[in-house]
């Protein structure tokens, strides 16, 4: 068996903007109906959890303009406050949210977590990012952002500052008598005095802990010093190996990241490591591949979405790089994603720009996957057999369409073979999670 | 016809009370969605949920007593807003955050953001936090200085603002013929460079309904009174007597007209408990029992005092006068405490903490109650009322369905809401 969630690559954000299948986009804006209806769907399809992404710019490195940015829809809100909403309408769906450790003040963040640990009953993760843009870091007042891999030393930091918090209140202390009347045994409850070179906190933290202790910790990057803060930290891992997909590669990885866990003190088990997929989905295969064949040529015809892309996710502006030509030297110039950006430099070798853009809009996520359900699901429970993998994470946008295709299309195929799980067993996502 | 709110906090206030909700339920959101759901029904302008981000430690020098009772777990009032928000439609909800940490890009897009989820009915208390230990807890050796923590406040908010001004009228497109989502002609950097806060923005969220959510603000000391006065849409006072509730309205009014402001612009709401029962007898004997024995009320009156000042009030002598404490904590709470409101002056500390606290007394039947509340606002001149009071599901009832329907048959606050938005309710008379 193993595990499902979705990844909300937009977070709290604009899905579909004007697009076949967005339906109502512009009454769904800045609304949590669409999300609950993710939510909902992702319980009834036997999914661990959703995971909304965030981000704190509107991108302006592209032709340093936030024109495309704004036409497009690239907006967020915050996604902490949908997380009560989304929990009030499900039971057993873990639900994770973004929060950047660069900026979030730790008593502040660790305060959060706990309260949506109580309001969710036990279902609340966060995946902790350290923001790559510049502008991130000057729209939080610094001047410009610190370099990469300072910013793990400060994750790290970071979260053992609210790791401290969290264990303040010791196993027993809330006592909640109702016949002697003591709340909480005092002698239990005691000081992080957390001096970090960073971050510092005195505590205790003024909220109990909720039903996890520990919320559920989830880690995106991919670098080497991600890898590590993950193998650290991390009770889920989200992989992506769009840049460098194939069998061989997500087994490298997988194995990495086990071995990495080891290393730290962990067990291989102790963290799950997702694959992202983009499933396309079909009444046979002919449909399915017709799907892909439209998709793909949409997505290579928009040169300026994939510069704009590549723009946010290096800091550097692509629209000053000539297109029919080769890539120029990049290295030392990118503070951004940094895995993601070396692996397309790498794979736009002896490719003029265009055609670098465009091998990579044919990205077909970790591991190709276009097919009818039962098609899909084979491919699916082959690779988890042959790498032992944990489970996958599907990252296409959440049009209602899409998200009825593989909850009510897909998933049922994956449970009616065991593949994944058909009920919650716990009621805490963590024990979920480390259920299998 | 005035306006009504509740004040309160996210905590276990009632545990052990007569009438609370079991323990294990206080921090789910039952008992807080059900009260918000209450509290339009009976025409209430708004719930005001206060915050702290520390454990009292300072009375008897431990979090013993903080913790025993259960008055020290508190948990971010923030979480609960998009929740009561989906039960109600019109009332407003207003949950505190200190400018003092929290970072000013994350404070703007979190209210934004509450403020879609609302509809529009959402509004921020900002306080400054007075506590050594809140500033222990986010990383600092001390606490800063009062006066100086609202002139960093004032650079809070014009941030913040500056921040929630980026997307000018007209920004938002979402033309689903053309394709246009946003006019990023009309999305401009906010470049805010302040002595304590900068940032470069755009926000990159969407304004809400509001625009600018409702902003609220509670301190009662001359800086406190001087920030609400140039930003503050609604205030909470706490006063002790209906004179106090007088000067402090026109004290407001002259520094809103200072600040280039109508006095209709700002409403102040003064903190009130009432207590009510079937006949006036009943309601006094109530009232009795609530001002508890003399040593529970020297108990009580000497945590006050410990945690408005930040100085371990037990280690006094009782009998000797009341010690002169210059504090960098909470000012004007220290001053009401110490009798400053009425000019009374007690001889020494035991007859200061056992007297009878100073409060807006409320006692009676519903329909007494109600005619009380309107002859202390038609001498007072002021706003409206802020409830407050240990929260059990028994006294929102009473207070609900009690004195909210014996205010509305009196005509006193509203039947019905007239807008949609928190503000346009709040500005509507």
């Amino acid at each position: 068996m193993f595990h499902m969630g979705w990844f909300v690559g937009m977070g709290f954000g604009v899905y579909g903007w004007n697009q076949r299948w967005s339906g109502n986009s512009a009454r769904d804006v800045a609304n949590p109906k669409l999300f609950i209806d993710i939510a909902t769907s992702l319980e009834r399809a036997g999914f661990d959890y959703m995971m909304l992404e965030d981000s704190s710019v509107i991108p302006d490195v592209y032709q340093g303009s936030r024109e495309h940015a704004l036409k497009n829809g690239t907006m967020r809100l915050d996604p902490m406050p949908l997380v009560p909403l989304l929990a009030a309408h499900t039971r057993h769906l873990g639900i994770v949210a973004t929060a950047a450790t660069t900026f979030y003040p730790p008593y502040l963040a660790a305060r959060l977590m706990v309260t949506l640990d109580h309001l969710t009953e036990g279902r609340v993760g966060v995946n902790l990012v350290t923001a790559s843009p510049h502008a991130a870091a000057q729209n939080y007042g610094f001047e410009k952002h610190v370099e990469h891999d300072k910013r793990y030393v400060m994750a790290d930091e970071w979260i053992r500052c609210v790791k401290a918090l969290w264990d303040t209140w010791e196993p027993g202390a809330v006592v909640m008598d109702e016949v002697t009347g003591v709340f909480a045994d005092h002698t239990k409850v005691h000081t992080a005095d957390f001096q970090g070179e960073y971050y510092s906190s005195r505590g205790p933290l003024n909220s109990m802990p909720g039903p996890q202790g520990h919320p559920v910790i989830c880690q995106a990057g991919g670098s080497p010093a991600g890898r590590n803060f993950g193998a650290a930290h991390a009770d889920t891992i989200i992989a992506s190996l769009a840049e460098n997909p194939g069998v061989e590669n997500l087994k490298e990885y997988h194995q990495d990241m086990k071995a990495r866990l080891v290393a730290h003190g962990r067990k291989p088990d102790d963290a799950k490591v997702l694959f992202l997929i983009h499933p396309i989905l079909g009444d046979s295969m002919e449909e399915a591949r017709a799907k892909q064949k439209a998709m793909q040529e949409a997505t290579a015809a928009n040169i300026e979405g994939l510069l704009a892309g590549m723009s946010y996710y290096s800091g550097l502006d692509f629209s000053q790089f000539e297109l029919d030509a080769p890539l120029p030297d990049l290295s030392g110039l990118h503070n951004g994603h940094q895995s993601l950006v070396d692996d397309f430099v790498k794979r736009a070798e002896g490719k003029t720009l265009r055609e670098a853009l465009q091998a990579r809009s044919q990205t077909v996520g970790s591991i190709e996957l276009v097919g009818t359900p039962d098609s899909v699901a084979s491919q699916m429970g082959e690779l988890a057999d042959e790498i032992d993998g944990d489970g996958y994470l599907v990252r296409i946008p959440p049009t209602r369409k899409a998200l009825t295709e593989v909850c009510d299309g897909l998933a049922p195929v994956l449970r009616k073979r065991g593949m994944i799980r058909s009920g919650y067993s716990y009621d805490t996502f963590k024990e979920n999670l480390l259920e299998f | 016809m005035f306006h009504m709110g509740w004040f309160l906090s996210y905590n276990a206030a009632a545990f052990g009370s007569r009438w609370g909700v079991r323990p294990t339920e206080w921090m789910k959101p039952q008992q807080w969605v059900n009260m918000g759901v209450s509290l339009e029904r009976a025409g209430w302008d708004y719930m005001m949920l206060e915050d702290a981000s520390f454990i009292p430690d300072v009375h008897g020098g431990s979090m013993q007593q903080a913790l025993a009772s259960g008055t020290a777990p508190k948990h971010d009032p923030m979480a609960l807003v998009p929740l009561i928000g989906a039960a109600t439609s019109r009332l407003g909800i207003i949950a505190t955050m200190t400018s003092t940490f929290y970072p000013p890009y994350l404070g703007a897009r979190l209210m934004a953001t509450l403020d879609h989820l609302t509809e529009g009915r959402v509004g921020l208390n900002m306080v400054t936090s007075h506590n050594l230990r809140t500033a222990q807890n986010f990383g600092m050796d001390g606490q800063i200085e009062h006066d100086e923590r609202y002139r960093r406040a004032d650079e809070w908010i014009r941030c913040v603002k500056a921040l929630w001004d980026t997307w000018e009228p007209g920004a938002i497109v979402m033309d689903e013929v053309t394709g246009v989502f946003a006019d990023h002609t009309k999305v401009h950097e906010a470049n805010f460079q302040g002595e304590y806060y900068s940032s470069r923005g755009p926000l990159n969220t969407m304004p809400g309904p509001q625009g600018r959510p409702v902003i609220c603000q509670a301190g009662g000391s001359p800086a406190g009174r001087a920030f609400a006065a140039e930003h503050a849409d609604t205030v909470v006072a706490s006063v002790g007597s209906v004179e106090a509730m007088k000067s402090y309205r026109e004290d407001m009014d002259e520094r809103l007209v200072a600040a280039g402001r109508k006095p209709t612009d700002c409403k102040v709401l003064f903190v009130v408990s009432p207590i009510l029962a079937d006949s006036q007898e009943m309601a006094d004997e109530l009232a009795e029992i609530q001002l508890g024995t003399v040593e529970q009320r020297r108990e009580r009156a000497l945590a006050a005092l410990s945690f408005a000042s930040g100085v371990d009030f037990t280690t006094f002598d009782l009998d000797a006068p009341v010690p002169e404490i210059h504090t960098n904590a909470a000012r004007s709470t220290m001053q009401r405490l110490l009798g400053g409101d009425t000019g009374a002056t007690a001889a020494t500390l035991r007859e200061l903490v056992e007297a009878p606290p100073q409060a807006i007394r409320v006692i009676g039947t519903p329909d007494a109650a109600a005619a009380q509340m309107g002859e202390y606002m038609q001498e007072a001149g002021g706003d409206g009322f802020l409830i407050s009071g240990t929260v059990t599901p028994r006294f929102v009832a009473e207070i609900a369905e009690g004195l909210g329907g014996a205010l509305r048959r009196r005509g006193l606050i509203r039947d019905g809401y007239s807008h949609e938005h928190l503000r346009d309710n709040l500005l509507a008379f």
